[in-house]
């Protein structure tokens, strides 16, 4: 019987964390809740995610679900924001039951980061 | 070889070879027994008791086998609280002990006692005239553990002790991180019950012992047998004793050598980490235990710590309570903010540390910490 509280993915993620960072002058995404802090930036090409960071201050479960959201969205339509992949999150990285309430903020800063996209979209274009 | 740096010796230490090696031969009979089998086991246990006596410096007829300091604890203020219920119902112990004796402690609460529940100064400390202060006429028993098991602060049990003794209340120091690592007079300290376990001074698991003094009179806990004067009844495990034994003879004879060179590594352990910046020591800086050291660090998340700072072994914490996210009750105690509680770690040294594994630790715990500050946001106005 094992008792790692970390499956090999949170181990990994959190090692090589590859996304961990902020892109400089791009739309970011920042909540802080549930005692943890998080940050998405994302630089957009033509409606797409072309690449996509995080910074994070949080268990080892946050920061891996941040660099497994990073590694999701990254190549995506920015429309695809919308459809925060929860359920599978919590079964990948096999977070606890009681640390529910973070991927939730997880979810909320991704959404944060939408509307900041939104905003720098609907800015350019008035330009 | 193994695939860590082990800098928990406060949870547990390593079986000294010695040890295992009079454990294997010894004797197998019920010491009970009056036979020749069962003597050459009696034979056995009376030289671990002379053994365990003369680290302690104890009186060999007052220690009752148990299976570890938790039993230990248990038996003790249990027994001392039920045998002195008809004359009050009142005890008195800390907020920083052990969880074996806090939960013992709730457990009396939860049986009408009442208990009073004394903080130390910001080092872990008990002051005297905070002690007297607490003592009441219907006061019957103190609890406070010799050395913290989070923090390495010594309390001064002789002055605790003469307090008690002025006014006939019982003394009971829990001492699982002190007897075997700091030098224990029992026959001179004013203490009437000694909790202790072989596992934390490299003996075998599953084996402690109690001191009752002299005059002392607890009720037991279990019943089915006369050994032990009925107060832990049950078949003795002669290889477990004499594997205590064995234990407190070597640790009688290291006890300078240990001190000296937990001392030299602690005091390179922790200018180390304070080269470091925004850490801090929880507990005493000098005049504590020498085999720990806790440190917190500002800013940075403790769970994640933990898993950065692989491989090296080492605590959040007290080690029976590191599945619990919650901050340390121990460091809140001192008045620590949750998130600098959350964040301390416990480095716990011992005799098979070495000065290489102490700069592997520090110059691990800088990475560590540096590479969780680089994966924090900034403050979100700066972003």
């Amino acid at each position: 019987m094992s008792n790692d509280p970390y499956n090999e993915i949170v181990r990994e993620y959190f090692t090589a964390a590859r996304h961990a960072g902020e892109i400089a002058d791009s739309p970011s995404g920042y909540f802080e809740d549930q005692g943890l802090r998080l940050r998405f930036t994302a630089a957009i090409d033509d409606e797409r995610i072309k690449s996509m960071r995080f910074a994070a201050w949080g268990c080892p479960h946050v920061i891996a679900a941040a660099e497994a959201v990073c590694r999701y969205f990254e190549g995506q339509a920015v429309a695809e924001l919308d459809k925060f992949p929860t359920a599978q999150i919590m079964v990948d990285l096999a977070v606890p039951v009681e640390k529910t309430g973070r991927i939730l903020v997880i979810e909320d800063t991704v959404r944060s980061l939408r509307a900041a996209i939104h905003d720098r979209v609907a800015s350019n274009k008035q330009d | 070889m193994t695939n860590f740096v082990y800098l928990d010796y406060a949870a547990t230490t390593p079986l000294n070879p010695d040890v295992a090696q009079r454990m294997q031969g010894a004797a197998f009979a019920n010491p009970a027994s009056n036979h020749i089998a069962g003597r050459q086991s009696a034979t056995e246990v009376g030289r671990a008791v002379a053994q365990l006596g003369l680290l302690l410096n104890a009186s060999s007829a007052s220690f009752v086998w148990t299976s570890g300091a938790t039993e230990s604890n248990n038996l003790a203020i249990m027994g001392a609280a039920r045998h002195r219920e008809h004359r009050g119902k009142h005890l008195v112990t800390m907020r920083s002990e052990h969880k074996a004796v806090v939960d013992v402690f709730r457990s009396l609460e939860k049986r009408g006692f009442d208990v009073t529940w004394l903080d130390g100064d910001s080092s872990g400390f008990l002051a005297a005239d905070k002690l007297r202060q607490a003592l009441r006429d219907d006061t019957q028993l103190v609890s406070v553990m010799h050395v913290n098991n989070e923090l390495g602060t010594i309390q001064d049990v002789a002055a605790i002790g003469a307090i008690c003794r002025e006014r006939g209340i019982i003394f009971h120091v829990d001492g699982a991180q002190a007897a075997g690592k700091i030098a224990v007079n029992l026959s001179e300290l004013p203490v009437d019950l000694y909790s202790l376990t072989a596992h934390k001074f490299y003996g075998p698991k599953g084996i402690g012992a109690l001191y009752v003094a002299d005059d002392v009179i607890i009720e037991p806990m279990m019943f089915g047998g006369g050994q032990q004067r009925r107060l832990r009844p049950g078949t003795l495990p002669v290889a477990l004793v004499a594997g205590l034994g064995e234990a407190a003879a070597v640790a009688a004879e290291r006890l300078d050598d240990d001190h000296r060179l937990l001392s030299k590594l602690r005091e390179r352990l922790a200018e180390g980490l304070l080269s470091i910046d925004g850490v801090s020591i929880n507990g005493p800086e000098v005049g504590g235990y020498a085999g720990i050291l806790n440190v917190s660090v500002s800013d940075i998340e403790g769970e994640s710590l933990m898993l950065a700072l692989e491989p090296l072994c080492v605590a959040s914490g007290s080690a029976c309570n590191s599945q619990s996210k919650e901050p340390s009750y121990v460091l809140r105690s001192l008045g620590l903010s949750d998130d600098a509680a959350q964040s301390a770690i416990r480095f716990s040294l011992g005799r098979l540390t070495t000065m290489d594994e102490i700069e592997f630790a520090i110059s691990h715990y800088r990475g560590a910490v540096q590479k969780l500050r680089l994966l924090s946001p900034k403050p979100q106005s700066a972003a």
